[in-house]
């Protein structure tokens, strides 16, 4: 499945949490600007793939890695990359929502900070297009210099997304962003993620099945540790190749 | 557990009779309780009443404001305000040393030390909080008034630069654990979501972790001033306590006077219902007021933490504009950086002051032309050093006293009476009657301890009734050990008419060490797990039966934690027994509880004070003590964590 123009290549890939093993022989392509889907039973190993795609996995003392993953065709885990510089580059919107516990407009600015930008003006700008671009600056425009932590739990993973764009990154990886929200507010974000493909690639872990086949151009299924299989959303949800992924899909899963 | 139940069913105990039972459980927890609260009033009613004298003879404000404190003169005077102000003093700078340390102390424990590291470093902060501070004193008298008058080329080292170090070390525990704690109970989720936007480690401490948890060092330094305002001993003996403001004001080589030592050294010489007396119970009365004050800000603000109203909440009303706060942060900046050096100029003097001028202006210039990384380098380096320096002041500190102490130790030491005032024998007598103070203290504290932490966690809601008994506790603590000492003296040897004896000792120590006990079997019962209660409740168990068989067995390990660091406590306090309990002349063993006694920091106090040519003994006792009051820490540290507890001294 591996094209020429993937962002993101995972190669050989496996991952140990001390002595138990949570990756086998991982291998895939996540193309870009385009959504790529990780689905599978709980406990299989979504979070821990995603949080490899960006040296999330380092904060873990006891996780230990073999194999690479290659971004921009260079290993993220080669020993001159940088992690900061990479998470930079690949941003990150986890399950739970995690405004700090500053403004809406701190916590937007946070990263152009962060990275040396210290003039007003062109952080009100990084913080208007952010909040533009992730659908959440009419709702609170009045409110920039409210505590986030007052937003309602959709509004705040909103706030998480314009704060990742604000340090436009090439590509954003969401853990299962919807899972802790209500419909209506998981519907805005689904539309969002259509939008952002526009500039951005997405990696999306989701529990979700319609969710994944509404969103996502390409899908991963993951059982066990490993990736079953891998295919175009279409491919995967119309005809799967292997049996365990069709079980998955139709819900007749033991 | 469900023995008990079944064989009440089938004995039929009749549902009044196990009603009178629970109902004066109830109330006997309760009297333990509100036993707490009783004490902090009847302290304050107490010192008011002996105060008042002076009050309404020479008037609250000459009292306060009175510039000269002299009470042997003629006419004697009575003005404390250069002792406020030399307590201030020494506080302040004890905090200047402190709160840098103390905080980048945490902030390294918390956030850079491998997992093997902190299981060291953090017990080893921890056991700074158990050397008594009379070890403290004897260590600031032979070494560190020395090093300064060497270094300076004075006179004498005694001066309010030796006590404000002395202070500023004593003071570090408890900055480093209490925020050590609001750091790293910082959510894992803000860390995350700072990393994933590509800010480094430090930036992300910087800028998300320690403004999330600056309630919670805000209170540690609050905690930290208490500790250093109420200290008695170790400012004693190496402040020179010349009852004079610093001429000019900012000469840290002067020597100064603070009420609690004006207390420690007058108390014991003064005649009982003088005016002088009365004056001196004034002091107390001031002492703590100020200390009441200090610890009620703090722990209002630790409360507002747990019930997670700062940091978390929403936002309260904003009383200035953003571009207004954001201006006034950037220029806020500039005028701490320029207050603070300023203060570095006057305490430290010229060389000190242009080196650090010189660093800050370093960094300024070259923040803006490093990048984040190297910030980071720049930033780690730091925390090393404070961490490195903590260590290596209590590595000083206890090799000096073990060196030096070693020779004296031996069979002889240990079990015989002292003679030629203590320069040659034993220290047998000491170590008795240290011990009989310990025990008596306990066995007081122990039950009325558990008792208020069963009412308070088991048998009441959460209202008005155990707001008020937790503030007693709250203030019980931040209580300055010289003012026990001093309540002890009036009410126990004097009005119940103990005398100085064993008896008013062992009371005193258990009034000082209760609000540890109620916290830490507080703080065991609740690591108790709600669902335990339930199960045993469903069964059909009453109250007291559910609290006896299956709440309080898990609890113990917490409980004999904080027994054993109130014994160690009770072992190295000077303060609350010097007018209570101890007499230095004493070579026999106290016959019975109305008999004074002899007692390890006393001895030691007055070996390194009063007695000159008493090197090798002063160093054996420091030692004695040293060892038997870490070894209990030692002890309570591994209890802890053998049990995993979470419990906080
Ligand atoms: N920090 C960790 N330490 C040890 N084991 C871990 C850690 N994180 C995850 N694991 C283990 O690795 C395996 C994969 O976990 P992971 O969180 O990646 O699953 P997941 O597919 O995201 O599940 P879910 O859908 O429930 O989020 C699990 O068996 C889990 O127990
Ligand atoms: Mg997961």
């Amino acid at each position: 499945m591996t094209e020429h123009n993937d962002i993101i290549q995972v190669d050989h890939l496996n991952l140990w949490y001390g002595d138990s093993i949570a990756l086998r022989d991982v291998t895939m392509g996540m193309p870009d600007r385009q959504v790529t889907a990780l689905i599978g039973p709980s406990g299989c190993g979504k979070s821990t793939l995603i949080r490899c795609l960006n040296r999330m996995n380092d904060l873990v003392d006891i996780c230990r890695i073999q194999g690479a993953v290659n971004f921009h065709n260079k290993n993220i885990y080669a020993n001159d990359v940088d992690p900061v510089e990479i998470r930079r580059k690949i941003g990150m919107v986890f399950q739970r929502p995690n405004p700090f516990p500053k403004t809406v407009y701190e916590n937007v600015a946070y990263g152009p900070r962060v990275h040396g930008v210290e003039d007003r003006k062109q952080l009100d700008a990084i913080v208007e297009k952010s909040l533009r671009s992730a659908a959440l600056w009419d709702e609170v425009k009045d409110r920039l210099h409210d505590s986030a932590m007052g937003l309602s739990g959709g509004q705040q993973q909103r706030l998480c997304i314009a704060r990742t764009l604000a340090v436009e990154p090439e590509v954003i990886l969401m853990d299962e962003p919807c899972s802790a929200l209500d419909p209506i507010a998981a519907a805005k974000i689904e539309s969002l993620i259509e939008e952002l493909k526009t500039e951005y690639s997405v990696v999306i872990v989701t529990h979700n099945m319609q969710q994944a086949s509404r969103v996502s151009d390409h899908t991963g299924f993951m059982y066990m540790g490993e990736l079953v299989e891998f295919g175009t959303t279409r491919q995967i949800f119309e005809k799967p190749h292997e049996t365990l992924t069709e079980n998955y899909i139709t819900g007749r899963f033991g | 557990m469900s023995d008990d139940i079944v064989a009440l069913q089938s004995q039929g105990i009749k549902p009044a009779a196990r009603n009178i039972k629970e109902g004066l459980m109830t109330s006997l927890w309760f009297f333990c309780a509100a036993f707490a609260v009783v004490i902090v009033f009847f302290i304050l009613v107490f010192l008011l009443y002996n105060g008042y004298p002076v009050f309404s003879t020479i008037g609250l404000s000459a009292f306060l404001f009175g510039d000269t404190w002299d009470p042997s003169g003629f006419p004697p005077l009575y003005g404390i305000f250069p002792l406020i102000v030399d307590t201030l003093l020494v506080m302040a700078l004890a905090m200047l040393i402190a709160i840098p340390l103390g905080v980048a102390s945490a902030i390294y424990i918390s956030e850079l030390a491998h997992k093997k590291v902190k299981s060291v470093v953090k017990p080893a902060v921890e056991l700074l909080a158990g050397i008594p501070s009379v070890v403290f004193g004897f260590f600031g008298l032979v070494v560190l008034t020395d090093l300064l008058r060497v270094t300076f080329d004075v006179p004498s080292g005694e001066c309010w630069l030796a006590g404000s170090i002395l202070l500023g070390v004593m003071a570090l525990p408890t900055i480093v654990s209490v925020s050590e704690d609001a750091i790293s109970s910082v959510p894992k989720e803000f860390r995350e979501g700072s990393l994933a936007t590509g800010a480094t480690k430090w930036q992300t401490i910087s800028r998300v972790v320690v403004p999330a948890a600056i309630s919670g060092i805000t209170a540690a330094i609050i905690l930290g001033i208490g500790r250093a305002i109420g200290e008695t001993m170790a400012v004693l003996m190496v402040t020179g306590n010349a009852a004079v403001i610093p001429s000019p004001i900012w000469n840290v080589l002067s020597p100064v006077r603070t009420l609690t030592a004006t207390l420690g050294i007058e108390m014991g010489e003064v005649s009982v219902g003088s005016l002088h007396y009365s004056a001196l119970f004034g002091i107390a009365v001031v002492l703590l007021v100020i200390t009441l004050t200090i610890n009620l800000v703090a722990y209002k603000i630790l409360g507002k933490i747990r019930s997670g109203q700062t940091g978390m909440g929403v936002g309260g009303r904003r009383y200035l504009s953003h571009e207004t706060a954001d201006s006034l942060k950037k220029y806020g900046i500039y005028v701490v950086t320029v207050i603070a050096l300023l203060f570095v100029f006057i305490a430290a003097g010229l060389v000190v002051g242009l080196v650090c001028v010189l660093a800050v202006f370093l960094w300024f210039i070259l923040r803006q032309k490093l990048n984040p990384r190297q910030v980071q380098y720049a930033a780690f380096a730091l925390l090393w050093a404070a961490i490195g320096l903590v260590l290596f002041i209590l590595g000083c500190i206890i090799a000096d006293i073990v060196i030096n102490g070693l020779p004296a130790i031996s069979w002889e030491f240990l079990t015989s009476p002292p003679t030629d005032l203590g320069r040659e024998g034993g220290i047998a007598p000491a170590i008795v009657g240290t011990f009989y103070l310990v025990i008596g203290a306990i066995l007081i504290a122990l039950p009325l301890g558990i008792g208020a932490a069963i009412y308070l966690n088991e048998y009441t809601r959460e209202g008005r009734v155990t707001r008020t008994i937790r503030a007693g506790v709250d203030l019980l603590n931040g209580t300055p050990s010289i003012v026990f000492g001093l309540f002890g003296f009036a009410f126990l040897v004097l009005y119940l008419k103990f005398g100085v004896s064993l008896l008013a000792g062992q009371v005193t120590l258990a009034l000082m060490v209760l609000p540890t006990m109620i916290r830490t079997a507080e703080e065991s019962l609740k690591n108790v797990p709600m669902s335990v209660r339930e199960g045993s409740l469903a069964l059909g168990a009453t109250k007291w039966q559910t609290v006896r068989s299956v709440v309080l067995p898990p609890a113990v390990p917490g409980i004999i934690t904080g027994t054993i660091l109130s014994i160690g406590r009770v072992a190295g306090e000077t303060a609350p027994i010097l007018f209570t309990a101890v007499v230095f002349s004493s070579r026999t063993l106290p016959t019975s509880e109305f008999e004074p006694v002899m007692a390890l920091p006393y001895h030691l106090y007055i070996l390194s004070t009063n007695v000159p040519g008493a090197s090798l003994n002063q160093y054996g006792t420091a030692l004695v003590l040293l060892v038997l009051v870490i070894g209990l820490y030692l002890v309570a540290i591994i209890v802890r964590r053998h049990y995993h507890m979470k419990i906080h001294w």
